[in-house]
């Protein structure tokens, strides 16, 4: 175990503390308020928004925690030993994320632990929904096959046959999250075969952000201390390939909106609202644009420049989220003058509560890893 | 086989809403949690403003959307009389159904509740019924397989044709009739209560049925027949009164 003092000038420590703090507050005033009032302590409603902020907050964890695996994924495959502390930090962090999503979406459900029996043992293979609980199955199952893993041979040999299938499996979980929107032909704003595709690209995108902040967290955003060949990735091809990733989902998220603004389908007229939203302005500009232009200049290399655009990036992923997710279902499905126009939300505080539990056991849990684990050396059973 | 289906003559509703009423009193509704709806729409502007109504049950669809998106096999369709039904003890509360639903027809009801006081609150129920109302239907009436009764908390609800009583119907039935005495009692609660007999209810496999003449003569017309649900729900419209909303809102980029 990696000896630390607890001091919180130390980034980990720090990130630690403020996860403890969230999952206290989050569990208080969310555990109150769910206990209380149970699931009317959410906005949400059957002739409003059905899906609110928990399923954002799940979906957004979910493909976070799979952009993780497919980073982590690519050392064990290509032989790239360097950078195996790298990858088992973002395979702990994948679990971390995993299980964040999962607790928001637990704390959503009717009957959370039926779900956990009746969705894999009823086999309805047609709804998306149970092919993503599949693969999340599979998902769980091969991340700790890979994560105790340490570096001599044997282990090596075993890590990349995992890491190919794995690499299947993550591919099996974000395709069946996004045929899950995109499925929606009811839906005209979720509806399409490339929904799967945008998620793909987030998740990509969502993974790498997500890995720069925990990696220069981690080495107390000092570069030197990192071992040389990932220093030459972070400051080489690393803010290349993020350009590229922000610059796919800057061109993904502008001709959704383009044709969406465009098309007098019905269930499209959506789209006037977004567009209409400071926070479609706020994901396109200060979260997408602007971390494009600081990753195409030359202070791309610097770990400060690198670290905000991440943070940013991930801000933008979220409001891109709840974009999506919310925005599907803005427009009422036959409820006259019910509902005579959009539907209105606002998550209530207990939905904000949810997603800060997450937000909490994300960091938390990698903070404790990066605490109780040697990623450097040895994979988790030998830290 | 039997397959059941309402036809709905738009001309002769009156939008009285007895029906939702009956619906919810027969099947212990939450207020809000209207299995059977009538929507009013107002649609033009000043001087040719105009009020229009369209009543909702679910559509109990040949190909439902709701069905194939349950992961759990919750809702299924029933292939005695091709009922739509949720199997309370399998559903987990996930709505993606409600999601999937082109119409709009499930409810969850573990929401904050339309009216204040919240009658679950007067009527408290437990982990079997989410409320407790001492009007509700008979304990022996309960089937938590086929979505009957006041369901527990957690779980999605919806029309389910009076599964109830329809189920009842003797064999061969090719209309469900509420002048006949010998039926009424196999008679759904929306369509035995309706005032102006704008509702029929027959076995749309049974070639005599009156349900079957009605669609063939009358031209009858589904919901959004586009989504390609094939609902078993038909409009009759001869354009005097109520239509077809060709729009599932209000709200549209033409303003």
């Amino acid at each position: 175990m990696a000896a630390r003092s607890f001091q919180l000038r130390d980034p980990v420590n720090a990130v630690l503390a403020a996860s403890v703090l969230g999952l206290l507050v989050s569990l208080g005033a969310g555990g109150y308020a769910l206990l209380t009032s149970g699931q009317a302590a959410f906005n949400t409603r059957s002739d409003g928004i059905i899906w609110g902020l928990p399923i954002v907050t799940y979906d957004y964890f979910v493909l976070t925690s799979t952009g993780l695996a497919l980073l982590a994924c690519l050392p064990y495959v290509l032989g790239w030993r360097d950078f195996h502390p790298l990858a088992r930090r973002c395979l702990w962090s994948a679990l971390a994320t995993l299980v964040a999503g999962a607790a928001a979406l637990m704390l959503e459900l009717g009957h959370p632990i039926r779900a956990l029996y009746a969705i894999p043992f009823n086999l309805q293979y047609r709804s998306p929904m149970f092919w993503k609980v599949l693969f999340i199955g599979a998902y769980v199952l091969l991340l700790l096959t890979l994560l105790p893993l340490g570096n001599d041979a044997r282990s090596e040999r075993k890590g990349r046959a995992a890491a190919i299938a794995l690499l299947v499996v993550l591919l099996g979980v974000i395709i069946a999250a996004g045929t899950l929107f995109g499925m929606m032909a009811m839906r005209p704003f979720w509806f399409g075969g490339m929904v799967p595709l945008l998620f793909l690209v987030e998740s990509m995108l969502g993974g790498l952000a997500f890995a720069i902040v925990i990696t220069f967290l981690a080495q107390g955003f000092d570069a030197a201390r990192l071992p040389q060949p990932v220093h030459r990735w972070l400051v080489g091809p690393m803010p290349r390939g993020f350009a590229a990733l922000i610059g796919l989902l800057l061109v993904m998220s502008a001709t959704r909106a383009l044709t969406g603004a465009w098309s007098h389908a019905d269930g499209l007229q959506v789209w006037r609202v977004l567009l209409s939203s400071p926070l479609f302005y706020l994901e396109l500009g200060p979260g997408l644009v602007l971390p494009l232009l600081l990753m195409l200049t030359r202070l791309r290399s610097r770990p400060a420049i690198q670290l905000c655009s991440a943070l940013l990036v991930l801000l933008a992923l979220f409001i891109g989220r709840y974009e999506f997710v919310i925005g599907g279902q803005m427009v009422p499905l036959f409820k006259g003058s019910w509902v005579p126009g959009f539907i209105d939300y606002l998550p209530s505080f207990a939905e904000w509560m949810l997603t800060l539990l997450s937000l909490s056991i994300a960091f938390g849990a990698w903070a404790a890893g990066e605490k109780c684990f040697d990623f450097a050396r040895t994979g988790v059973a030998h830290g | 086989m039997t397959k059941w289906a309402m036809v709905i003559d738009l001309d002769k509703c009156t939008g009285c809403q007895a029906c939702s009423t009956a619906c919810a009193m027969e099947n212990n509704r939450l207020p809000g949690e209207n299995w059977q709806d009538v929507l009013f729409y107002t649609e033009g502007s000043y001087p040719n403003a105009q009020l229009k109504w369209f009543p909702r049950p679910c559509f109990h669809c040949e190909q439902p959307s709701c069905v194939a998106v349950c992961p759990t096999g919750a809702t299924y369709k029933d292939p005695n009389g091709g009922f739509v039904l949720i199997d309370w003890d399998k559903c987990i509360g996930c709505k993606y159904c409600m999601i999937a639903c082109p119409y709009g027809v499930r409810f969850y009801t573990d929401e904050k509740p339309l009216l204040e006081p919240d009658i679950r609150q007067v009527f408290p129920g437990g982990a079997k019924r989410q409320w407790n109302p001492p009007y509700r239907a008979p304990d022996a009436r309960d089937d938590r397989a086929h979505g009957i009764g006041i369901q527990p908390p957690g779980v999605v609800s919806k029309c389910t044709f009076c599964y109830h009583k329809v189920s009842k119907a003797p064999a061969g039935t090719p209309d469900l009739d509420e002048s006949d005495p010998a039926l009424v009692e196999f008679v759904p609660a929306c369509v035995r209560t309706c005032a102006p007999k704008a509702r029929f209810f027959g076995d749309l496999d049974h070639p005599a049925s009156q349900v079957n003449k009605l669609i063939a003569n009358q031209r009858g017309v589904r919901l959004k027949d586009e989504t390609g649900n094939k609902p078993q729900v038909y409009y009759l419209s001869g354009g005097a009164g109520a239509a077809v909303p060709s729009s599932r809102e209000t709200v549209t980029k033409a303003g």
